[in-house]
Formats: C-alpha cells, sequence, structure tokens
C-alpha cells in the first residue's frame, strides 16, 4: 500500500493535519524525525485544502515514497501503490 | 596597461609560477584523507565576502552604493596580482552586513567573454548568494523599495525554512534576500543525511551502469528504504 514518510518540521504539518482528517489513511507519529502516512487504497492530496505554496508543494515527499506518484498537477497528487499505475 | 616583462628564472619560481597547483590541479576525493581519519575539526565563522566579475563598473557601483543602498567600504586597485598574464583591476566591497561584503573584480581593458554573458536558465541562475534579514517586515521593506525605485522584484517565495525575494543586478547576477523562518533543527540534519545518502547510491549505481538518476521519484523511493531501516524496520 502507498506509504509517505513527512518529515516532522512545521512547513509539512498540513500533510499530517490533511490526513488525520481522512478515515482511511493512517497516520503514525514515530517519535524519530518523521510521521508515516499510509493507505490501503491511493493516497491523494490538494494544495488548496493544505494551503501549501508551490515550492513547499513540489517537495513534500522528501521524506520518503513507496509508490507510484500517478498525477500531480498544481492542486492535486494521486499516489497508488508500486506497481498498479494505469 | 600592463607592460610585458619577460619572466626570469628567479620569476619562474615565484609564487605565481610555482605554486598554482591549487588553481589547476583537479581535485580528486578518492585521493583525500577526511576529518575521521585525523579528527580535526575545521569551521567556518559566517561570510567574509562574496566576489563577481563585472564588465559594468558604473552601473554596478550606482546599483549596488545607490539604489540598494550598501556603503562601499573599501577598493583594492592594484597591478595584476604581480602576474604577468593578470589584468590590471579594481577589487571593491559593499556592505552586506554582519561584517559580510558584496565584492566585485573590474579588470582593466578586458571585454566581457560570452561564457559569462547572463541566462535565463536554471544552470546559471543557481550560482547566487542569498543575503539575510532578521524580520519578514525588512523583507517588505526590500521589496517594496526596491520595487518603488522601478526595479522588478519576484513575488514572495516560501521554502522550506526559508522565505525569498529575487531580483538581478545591472550584470545578471542573481540577488536574493532571505529571511529565515525557523531555526535548523537536528531532524533536518538528519533528514538531509539520508536524502543525499538515497541519492549518492544511485548515482553510484547509474554511474556504474552509464545512465544518470531517472527522477527525484527514484530519490523518494530509495529514501523511504533508508528511512524505513532508520526507524528500525517500520
Amino acid at each position: 500500500m502507498p506509504l509517505i514518510y513527512v518529515v516532522d518540521v512545521p512547513e509539512f504539518f498540513p500533510l499530517v493535519e490533511s490526513a488525520r482528517k481522512r478515515d482511511d489513511y493512517r497516520v503514525t507519529e514515530t517519535g524519530k524525525g518523521y510521521f508515516v502516512i499510509e493507505a490501503t487504497g491511493s493516497l491523494q492530496f490538494s494544495r488548496k485544502e493544505m494551503q501549501l505554496k508551490p515550492a513547499l508543494w513540489y517537495g513534500m515527499f522528501t521524506g520518503g515514497l513507496e509508490g507510484e506518484i500517478t498525477e500531480w498537477d498544481r492542486d492535486t497528487v494521486t499516489i497508488v501503490d508500486i506497481g498498479k499505475k494505469p | 596597461m600592463t607592460q610585458e616583462i619577460p619572466l626570469t628564472e628567479s620569476d619562474r619560481n615565484r609564487t605565481y609560477a610555482t605554486k598554482r597547483e591549487y588553481r589547476t590541479r583537479d581535485v580528486d576525493v578518492s585521493e583525500l584523507g577526511t576529518v575521521a581519519e585525523d579528527g580535526v575539526e575545521l569551521r567556518m565563522h559566517g561570510v567574509d565576502h562574496t566576489a563577481r566579475p563585472t564588465w559594468k563598473l558604473r552601473e554596478t557601483v550606482t546599483f549596488y552604493r545607490d539604489i540598494l543602498g550598501l556603503p562601499l567600504l573599501h577598493t583594492i586597485s592594484a597591478r595584476g596580482w604581480g602576474h604577468p598574464d593578470h589584468p590590471d583591476f579594481l577589487h571593491f566591497f559593499f556592505d552586506a552586513g554582519k561584517g559580510a561584503t558584496i565584492a566585485f573584480f573590474y579588470y582593466i581593458g578586458t571585454d566581457r567573454p560570452e561564457r559569462y554573458e547572463p541566462e535565463d536558465s536554471h544552470f546559471y541562475t543557481a550560482t547566487h548568494t542569498a543575503w539575510g534579514v532578521e524580520t519578514r517586515e525588512q523583507l517588505e521593506r526590500w521589496k517594496e523599495t526596491l520595487e518603488s525605485r522601478g526595479l522588478v522584484v519576484s513575488p514572495y517565495t516560501r521554502h522550506e525554512g526559508l522565505e525569498s525575494i529575487y531580483f538581478r543586478d545591472p550584470n545578471g547576477y542573481p540577488v536574493e534576500i532571505s529571511l529565515r523562518l525557523r531555526d535548523v533543527m537536528e531532524v533536518d540534519a538528519q533528514d538531509a543525511a539520508l536524502t543525499l545518502q538515497a541519492a549518492m547510491e544511485l548515482e553510484d549505481e547509474a554511474n556504474a551502469e552509464g545512465t544518470k538518476i531517472g527522477d527525484i521519484d527514484t530519490i523518494w523511493r530509495r529514501k523511504a528504504a533508508l528511512v524505513g531501516e532508520f526507524l528500525g524496520g517500520k
């Protein structure tokens, strides 16, 4: 299943907050500098909802990514399980 | 004009003739010692000066001194550096705060080589210096003041830990003014090490295959594996 590691710094908190609103995403705080966000289906984030500036939006997976990014425009990004790219 | 003076044997033995290896020898890191080996830790203490060449003396002085308002602190004018091939020059320094200066070399009687022409490319603008301000109000003051003086300034750009504005000087050099939004933390350094470890591993693998790293996603996937290990097996 797709998973991202989110670096535990203020500029990436919107990712964690956004994921916590989703029942189908699991958010784990590791206490070692990363949050883990994973989903059984696809992971999807909205820039408008998170109010991320573009420079952060395009660097928000710097913590690490398990999966494949199938779409990524100015407002929406979708990550699916590896090998499930249509 | 610098006179052409034939080199004597003793000239050839002087610094510029014989000790130029530091300028000419390629650096092969595999041949060099490391901190871990000798235990000697070297530390820097901020910026003394940055330096770039200019072929526009008046415009550069006007821009930095009169438009940006940075005091001119020092000018060196010299006949080469005692080296017969070195043009006569001016080397001048504008105050950039906290003891740092923005310096230029103006080489007398030379034309700007084509490769120093400014370009609208990421590779070109990657060589720049970001000068700090202390508050958001100061950053806004820079942008609003320079715009009111007629300069084209970028929108505010928020990065990880930094917010910046950008503009160009009369030479075409990019200048960045930055506000640090937070202190760098231990987690930043830990994460930086893992990101670069992932990228260096992939670079080594690509080099071995005569290819290049495909995209950032490839690095992020390798990074995830390293972070997973770092966290003790997720």
